[in-house]
């Protein structure tokens, strides 16, 4: 059966009062691929980490899979989120920080194995096993990043500006390599940027915000043909 | 070509900011290896050395079969260990509460905290005694003294730490289906290990040469091989027994910072780079008790001390009055060796005016040559002086003080009797703090700065005068305070280095609390309340001389 997201009237307030996010519908199913795309302070990050679960919402529902998970803590979620500085632990190696999550599990010493492995192919680290994390590239980072977060089969995965820290021409490469891997992924995929190409490249549909709350909403081509508004068609354009 | 070779090697090495490393390299020759080398002589070559012609070892043999010998040495571990313990668990869960909640008052808790680290060991020791009084169990004075006095260091270096683990790195390992017990077990204790290794070490180290403390407060029961130091070298003049203590001290205390500097590289690898902690709020009930407790227990165990030191000062036969301060100015005693506490605090300020000077060119000197051998020559370069210089720091005041004593009251140099000595011991124990606050100033001066300078046609002094001399000069004021608060209250090297005729406010407390009748005891209190107060003020100051990232000390 396909698992479906459901976003119903989202609001999140700062301390000071003012809104971050305002009231956000949004509907996902199957295994589609959505990018959210806003300029810096538009929410997206926020909207994230609400999904997450690792901030709650002021008022409305977050439903998984027919469940609501308002009062779920991220831990119990398994949802997969990379997160931008790709937070690997510095104290455990790359075979450690991709079997983390099925530590967690409390999953056999021999299925950890193989899972690491196989992860570790298919994200072309294999010989990296017992490196130190401070010993990698940007990009082998990254990997181990990705890595982790899809070893313990995510049921969604979120990425948070995952080549946001990478110079440009690795950022090319790598994009490349990230959409192959999650095309290739049958769970909803919500991809975060503030890069029109990457959210292209990265999402079947791409909603921008703006001042926390949804702006236009659409697959690529709508929104490069139709942009509903002045600003749209500026952002899109820079 | 190969004339211009040499000519640019010459100038690249005979730079200026080159040529001023040799200041602090003859204060380190002068007055910190030679006198450091004479303890090793005495130890090693003295004549009762000699005179065991069986074997060399006799005189360790004679050391070691001494059950008093080996005893004064297992309490000096078991006082540090103990202490270091005692601290960790009162820093632990206060450090929890600073890495993770934002509250009003914060800074001025954290403030208030950070005083008694800097307060001379003798106004802490006389603060335990306003506080408890006599009583009979000296030993428990002596470890709450410890913790009350390395309480903040341990607070401030795990709270900076576990404040930059708060980020990201927690909450991937929450999305990776981590509960909190398995956060904090397999992600936030490893990363923290290293962290509370260093600060526990750093915390052993200072207990392990705690002078004052121990001699004041443990009086005639407690030893340990500072005290030891001191009591076989002042009193019983056994120079060589004394000698081989301090080697002991010596081997030790390096021995530790060595572990330490393993502990702070291993533990500033694990600090992630990534963005400020969200502090919490406290919102629940259960966040403002636990907040409110952690504010009542530090301002108990760092304010109560001290505000009986004050009370005490301040009260006779039950009523206020300033009478001890008032005495204080007064001749009381016709004895032509008393000297009125009034010229000691005179003393100070001399000693303490000439070992600003002092440490501040040095200390100046040396940062400029530092950060010459970063940018110019070589970081190997940095990496060799950069230890050596901070090597006053992990040399006990008593060491460098008897060192001092046995080896500049002889030709070639001759200080005895010199007014100039204690100013250079002070110096020298300031000495590191005055580099640490400027180099960092000046490293965070981007070289291109001077090289704009430069080209522009500035010459390498007019580039000191102009640029680096106006962007340091907070730093340098820093280091001008540390200097004066920390001569105005160093006890240890004092002890050896004063002329009887010269005391300094510390050693007149001492000489206070060593004589019976109110009067007496009284005027410690005043005299250990004013330096108190000069030196937490010197402390504020430096505080807001400084950048507000600025963890440790």
């Amino acid at each position: 059966m396909e698992k479906e997201l459901i976003l119903e009237n989202i609001n999140k307030k700062y301390d000071d009062g003012s809104l971050i996010l305002k009231n956000i519908n949004l509907k996902l199913s199957g295994n589609i691929r959505l990018s959210i795309l806003g300029p810096s302070g538009s929410g997206k990050t926020t909207l994230l980490r609400l999904i997450a679960g690792l901030e709650s919402p002021d008022s409305g529902n977050i439903i998984f899979d027919d469940q609501l998970m308002n009062n779920y803590p991220a831990h119990k979620r398994n949802f997969g989120m990379m997160f931008q500085d790709f937070a690997l632990f510095p104290h455990l190696n790359v075979f450690n920080n991709i079997a983390f999550g099925l530590k967690m599990k409390k999953m056999k010493k021999a299925q950890i194995n193989s899972r690491v492995n196989e992860m570790l192919l298919m994200t072309d680290l294999d010989g990296f096993a017992h490196r130190s994390i401070n010993e990698l590239s940007g990009g082998e980072q990254q990997r181990v990043a990705l890595a982790r977060t899809l070893a313990p089969n995510p049921g969604l995965l979120m990425l948070d500006e995952p080549l946001s820290s990478l110079d440009k021409v690795l950022r090319k490469h790598l994009l490349l390599e990230i959409t192959k891997i999650i095309s290739k992924l049958n769970i909803i995929t919500i991809f975060v940027t503030h890069d029109h190409e990457e959210a292209f490249a990265a999402g079947d549909i791409v909603i921008i915000m703006k001042n926390g709350s949804i702006e236009q909403q659409g697959t690529p081509e709508q929104l490069i043909q139709t942009p509903k508004n002045q600003w749209v068609k500026d952002f899109l354009g820079a | 070509m190969d004339r211009y070779n040499t000519l640019t090697t010459f100038k690249k090495y005979f730079h200026p900011y080159a040529l001023v490393g040799i200041v602090p390299a003859i204060f380190f020759l002068i007055f910190y290896f030679y006198p450091l080398s004479g303890i090793f002589i005495k130890s090693f070559l003295s004549e009762e050395f000699a005179n065991n012609q069986h074997s060399n070892f006799g005189f360790l043999k004679q050391i070691f079969s001494s059950t008093r010998t080996l005893k004064i040495v297992w309490f000096t571990f078991w006082q540090a260990g103990v202490s270091t313990l005692l601290t960790l668990l009162c820093a632990l869960p206060c450090a929890f509460v600073f890495s993770h909640y934002a509250f009003k008052g914060k800074k001025l808790i954290k403030t208030l905290s950070s005083i008694p680290f800097v307060l001379p060991a003798i106004v802490v020791a006389t603060a335990f005694q306003a506080c408890f009084g006599e009583t009979d169990s000296p030993l428990i004075l002596i470890l709450l003294a410890h913790v009350f006095y390395n309480f903040s260091v341990m607070l401030r270096i795990i709270t900076g730490f576990w404040s930059s683990l708060q980020g990201s790195i927690k909450e991937a390992a929450m999305a990776l289906g981590a509960n909190p017990l398995q956060v904090f077990l397999h992600v936030t204790l490893p990363l923290l290990k290293p962290a509370i290794l260093a600060a526990s070490t750093l915390v052993f180290i200072f207990c392990f040469s705690s002078f004052g403390i121990i001699l004041i407060l443990g009086g005639p029961y407690y030893s340990t091989i500072e005290t030891e130091i001191y009591r076989q070298a002042a009193h019983i003049f056994n120079l060589p027994l004394a000698s081989f203590l301090s080697l002991i001290q010596i081997v030790f205390t390096f021995f530790l910072m060595w572990i330490y500097t393993l502990f702070t590289k291993k533990a500033a690898k694990f600090v992630p780079d990534a963005e400020k902690a969200n502090l919490k709020k406290p919102d629940r009930l259960l966040d403002k008790i636990v907040i409110t407790a952690t504010i009542i227990f530090i301002v108990s165990l760092c304010v109560l001390p001290l505000l009986a030191l004050v009370v005490k000062s301040l009260t006779y036969n039950g009523e206020v009055s300033l009478i001890f301060y008032w005495a204080l100015f007064e001749n009381q005693t016709d004895s032509i060796f008393y000297i009125p506490p009034f010229h000691a605090i005179k003393f100070s300020l001399f000693f303490a005016g000439a070992a600003l000077i002092i440490a501040l060119v040095t200390g100046l000197c040396a940062a400029l040559f530092i950060r010459f051998c970063d940018t110019n020559i070589d970081n190997k370069l940095t990496s060799f002086f950069d230890p050596i210089f901070m090597l006053p720091l992990s040399t006990s005041a008593v060491t460098l003080g008897f060192g001092i004593i046995i080896t500049l009251d002889k030709p070639p140099l001759n200080l005895r009797t010199s007014i100039f000595l204690i100013p250079i011991a002070h110096a020298l124990v300031g000495f590191p703090f005055v580099l640490r606050s400027i180099l960092p100033a000046l490293r965070s001066i981007p070289g291109n700065i001077s090289d704009a300078a430069s080209v522009l046609g500035a010459s390498p002094w007019k580039i000191f005068k102009n640029i680096d001399f106006p962007l340091i000069s907070k730093a340098l004021v820093a280091g001008a305070i540390f200097a004066f608060t920390i001569s105005l209250g160093e006890f240890g090297a004092t002890i050896f280095t004063a002329r009887p005729e010269t005391p300094t406010i510390p050693i007149a407390i001492y000489r206070f609390l060593g004589q019976p009748g109110a009067i007496n005891y009284g005027q410690a209190m005043a005299i250990s309340t004013i330096l108190m107060l000069v030196t937490a003020i010197g402390f504020v100051c430096i505080e807001n001389f400084r950048p507000d990232n600025s963890e440790g000390f």
